[in-house]
């Protein structure tokens, strides 16, 4: 009988501790010494800044270390030039290009689908529907048009400059011209670079 | 009794003729009467100075140690110094309940009730320090190993200040238990004595149903001597872990191996000297003159002799080891500018007067037995037990290893504040202590009355070793059996009845003896019946009904009367009424109509 008595009176005791619990808001804390913040999280809110936001704008035309501002416009003639004229900083490697692909399942193949032919999720379940194959044949897809609409979007497409960095989106535009290589049956980027670079080797003068 | 070997050189350990019921009235005595103004007022300052340390304790938790005069290079100074200071006086109790047991010390009976209550009190202080030094005392918890939510994150078991944790939380409940082992009989003793039905309800709960049965008492002494077996090698165990705090580490002047035993006779050293400061002021407020005698203080006084010539030593060997080590530190922290010359040599010279110098006045038997002395010098040891403590922390960390960090220590008035305000806890426990337990073992007192109680001495001398102080009763002769004393053969003298006495004609002459009454009445006080009642004389052990008669004819009515009575009073009675000649000192009626009174 006693023991059933203590066994009850700790049955209520830890009941009515736990029921102090409530999941809707954050839990009871003992001292909290150090668990907000002194300093400026870079998400937080705070009075101080202008709508609270900690995550202020910096100034226009200011260049931060490490980092080359895109010098085409976000216009038709920014992108046609760019498909003209602009070249690939960095090389095409098998590693680029597997990272391309990584990225590109990440960031594009929701609607562009994984094979590049407009059929992602999003289309295939019909949210939206108007997603072009890279293999179209009214398209010119070159690397340099590629770099500028995933820089700055084009038509329903939106930027992707916050969510990728410069380096990233050549490497998913190098993957983006494999799949549209493979669509259309041609040999990928890799192996032709690697033919254009042992022609033009053949044909300098020794 | 019939024959027992004491060698007659010991001097009587329980002064008076007392009996086992003498005993046990003296002590029960604070615990039945009521408490005095002295005793009040005493309590009150005690109060106060408690209260303020815990204000102090409070404002320094809440507002943060640097309230403290603490800076980055002294880290510890009085807190830790306190902290010593307390366990080390607690060393004491123990020391003097459990190895003068086991070196089966006569003497230790008087005391070690008190000593025992002073350990614990002075623990219970020594155990605040290390939780209000703490930066973040809410997390003090975290000392101990328990499993938790931080991947079961434990302690560290390298550092000395964990072992302190557990030697000073040992040290407290195997003290407790030791001391609440020996209060069994004595509260029993209380319980059964009491009249007031909530105090034997208390004592009934204290005292555990104890009814002192032989298996009782074989057990209980075993237990004794067990815990007395374990706490020896305690004591000596928690004093030497409070000094690897400072022996464990690379501070020179703290990186020393004599520390753990000499933090040991330091700490006996400090615990006897505040052990005889109560106990003197103890012996007097509660009477207990009796049972806490001149021998016992000398006794003390022999054991602090002993403890601090090995301090002694042990200051020396440290100046010679800093001096022969041939490290430049240690010579700075003990010669060249360090402890005797530097900033702080009043606490380096404080510490060897009143450790050294002032103790060394004991080994002249006339103040070792006097009283006031013991006092004076008990005091001053615990001054300077305080200085060695402070010293040792504070000089030694002042001039470290680099002189860009040497600094001084200023404390501030929350230390100082804190300091007294665990004074004032400790008198205010003791003073408790004082009034509620008994403060005297008396069932280990009345197991040494019959072999080292005054009285019994003095059979001893009197009649040898061997004689029986039973009175011879003759047997009867054992074919006849109790009816043949029918002749009052066994009962030769004729039986007297007192209540026979003739009351009507025993008037005091009060023209012989008119002087006499007056100078004695000059001196008890006089009896108003407009404003005082009458108390009943006959209460006094010795006292009957004829007495109380001729006493009231000399106008002594109230016990308050009979208690201002002295040896020059007692004279002045016995030459008035000349029937019973020394009968009152005997009984010491003074004493008991003292009891009496408080008692009322």
């Amino acid at each position: 009988m006693k023991t059933l008595i203590n066994i009850g009176i700790a049955i209520i005791v830890s009941a009515s501790m736990v029921s102090c619990f409530n999941d809707k808001k954050p839990n009871y804390q003992y001292f909290p010494n150090m668990y907000e913040p002194v300093g400026y999280e870079t998400y937080g809110e705070y009075d101080i800044f202008p709508g609270q936001q900690e995550a202020m704008m910096p100034v226009e035309n200011t260049v931060p270390r490490g980092f080359v501002p895109y010098e085409y416009d976000d216009s038709t003639e920014g992108l046609e030039l760019a498909k003209a004229e602009l070249q690939s900083p960095y090389e095409v490697t098998e590693e680029n290009l597997a990272t391309g692909a990584h990225l590109y399942t990440i960031y594009c193949a929701v609607c562009h689908g994984d094979k590049g032919d407009g059929k992602g999720i999003l289309v295939t379940r019909e949210k939206f529907l108007g997603i072009p194959s890279y293999a179209d044949a009214g398209r010119n897809i070159v690397l340099g048009g590629i770099y500028h609409v995933e820089t700055y979007g084009l038509n329903a497409m939106g930027s992707y400059a916050s969510q990728t960095n410069e380096k990233e989106r050549w490497q998913i535009a190098m993957h983006v011209m494999d799949l549209k290589a493979s669509l259309k049956g041609e040999p990928g980027i890799l192996e032709t670079t690697k033919a254009e670079a042992n022609t033009a080797s053949e044909t300098e003068p020794k | 009794m019939s024959s027992h070997y004491e060698a007659p050189i010991r001097e009587p350990l329980v002064l008076g003729e007392k009996s086992y019921a003498d005993i046990s009235a003296d002590v029960a005595a604070p615990v039945l009467g009521k408490a005095n103004k002295s005793w009040w007022i005493v309590f009150t300052i005690a109060l106060i100075a408690f209260l303020w340390g815990l204000g102090c304790i409070i404002y320094t938790v809440s507002t943060g140690i640097g309230v403290w005069g603490l800076n980055k290079t002294i880290g510890w100074a009085w807190d830790i110094t306190n902290f010593v200071w307390w366990v080390g006086i607690g060393h004491a109790g123990t020391l003097i309940s459990a190895v003068l047991l086991l070196f089966r010390q006569k003497w230790r009976m008087a005391v070690n009730r008190s000593a025992e209550a002073m350990t614990i009190f002075a623990v219970v202080q020594a155990g605040l320090f290390p939780i209000i030094h703490m930066g973040r005392p809410w997390l003090a918890y975290w000392v101990l190993p328990i499993p938790n939510q931080f991947g079961s994150l434990w302690v560290n078991f390298n550092s000395p200040l964990l072992w302190d944790v557990f030697a000073i939380s040992t040290y407290l409940s195997i003290s407790l238990v030791f001391w609440w082992t020996g209060l069994l009989p004595d509260f029993a003793m209380i319980r059964d004595k009491t009249e007031s039905p909530f105090q034997k309800k208390i004592y009934g709960i204290l005292s555990f149903g104890w009814s002192g049965r032989a298996k009782d008492w074989q057990r209980f002494e075993e237990v004794s001597l067990v815990l007395a077996g374990l706490a020896t090698p305690l004591v000596l165990s928690v004093h030497t872990i409070v000094s690897f705090d400072f022996a464990t580490s690379v501070v020179p002047g703290w990186h020393s191996t004599i520390y753990p035993p000499y933090f040991v006779a330091g700490a006996i050293f400090s615990g006897f000297a505040m052990v005889q400061t109560l106990l003197i002021i103890m012996r007097k407020v509660s009477h207990l003159e009796s049972y806490i005698t001149v021998l016992h203080i000398e006794y003390m006084n022999k054991v602090i002799l002993l403890t601090g010539g090995i301090v002694t030593v042990a200051y020396g060997i440290e100046y010679f080891i800093g001096w022969y080590s041939g490290v430049p530190y240690e010579n700075y922290t003990y010669l060249s500018f360090g402890a005797a010359t530097g900033p702080y040599w009043w606490a380096f010279w404080a510490l060897i007067t009143c450790n050294f110098i002032v103790p060394l006045t004991l080994w002249v038997k006339k103040l070792r037995r006097n009283i006031m002395w013991t006092f004076l010098v008990a005091l001053i040891i615990n001054i300077g037990m305080w200085f060695e403590r402070f010293d040792i922390i504070v000089v030694n960390m002042s001039k470290d290893r680099l002189t860009s960090s040497w600094t001084l220590f200023q404390p501030t008035f929350v230390d100082i504040g804190t300091f007294m305000g665990t004074i004032g806890f400790f008198f205010v426990l003791f003073l408790l202590y004082a009034r509620t337990f008994p403060v005297i073992a008396q069932a280990e007192v009345k197991t040494i009355l019959k072999t080292s109680g005054a009285g019994f001495k003095k059979l001893r001398a009197d009649h040898g070793d061997n004689v029986s102080h039973v009175q011879h009763v003759e047997e009867y002769p054992a074919e006849a059996g109790p009816a043949a004393n029918v002749e009052g053969k066994h009962f030769d003298s004729p039986f007297v009845n007192p209540t026979d006495e003739d009351l009507e004609n025993s008037n005091v002459d009060f023209g012989q003896h008119q002087q006499k009454i007056d100078t004695l009445i000059a001196t008890v006080g006089t009896f108003d019946p407009a404003l005082q009642k009458q108390d009943n004389l006959k209460k006094i052990n010795g006292v009957g009904p004829l007495m109380e008669q001729k006493l009231h004819q000399l106008g002594i009515f109230t016990f308050e009367q009979v208690s201002r009575m002295t040896d020059r009073e007692y004279d002045l009675l016995d030459d008035i009424i000349s029937e019973f000649p020394g009968r009152a000192k005997r009984d010491d009626w003074a004493g008991q109509a003292l009891l009496l009174k408080n008692k009322k």
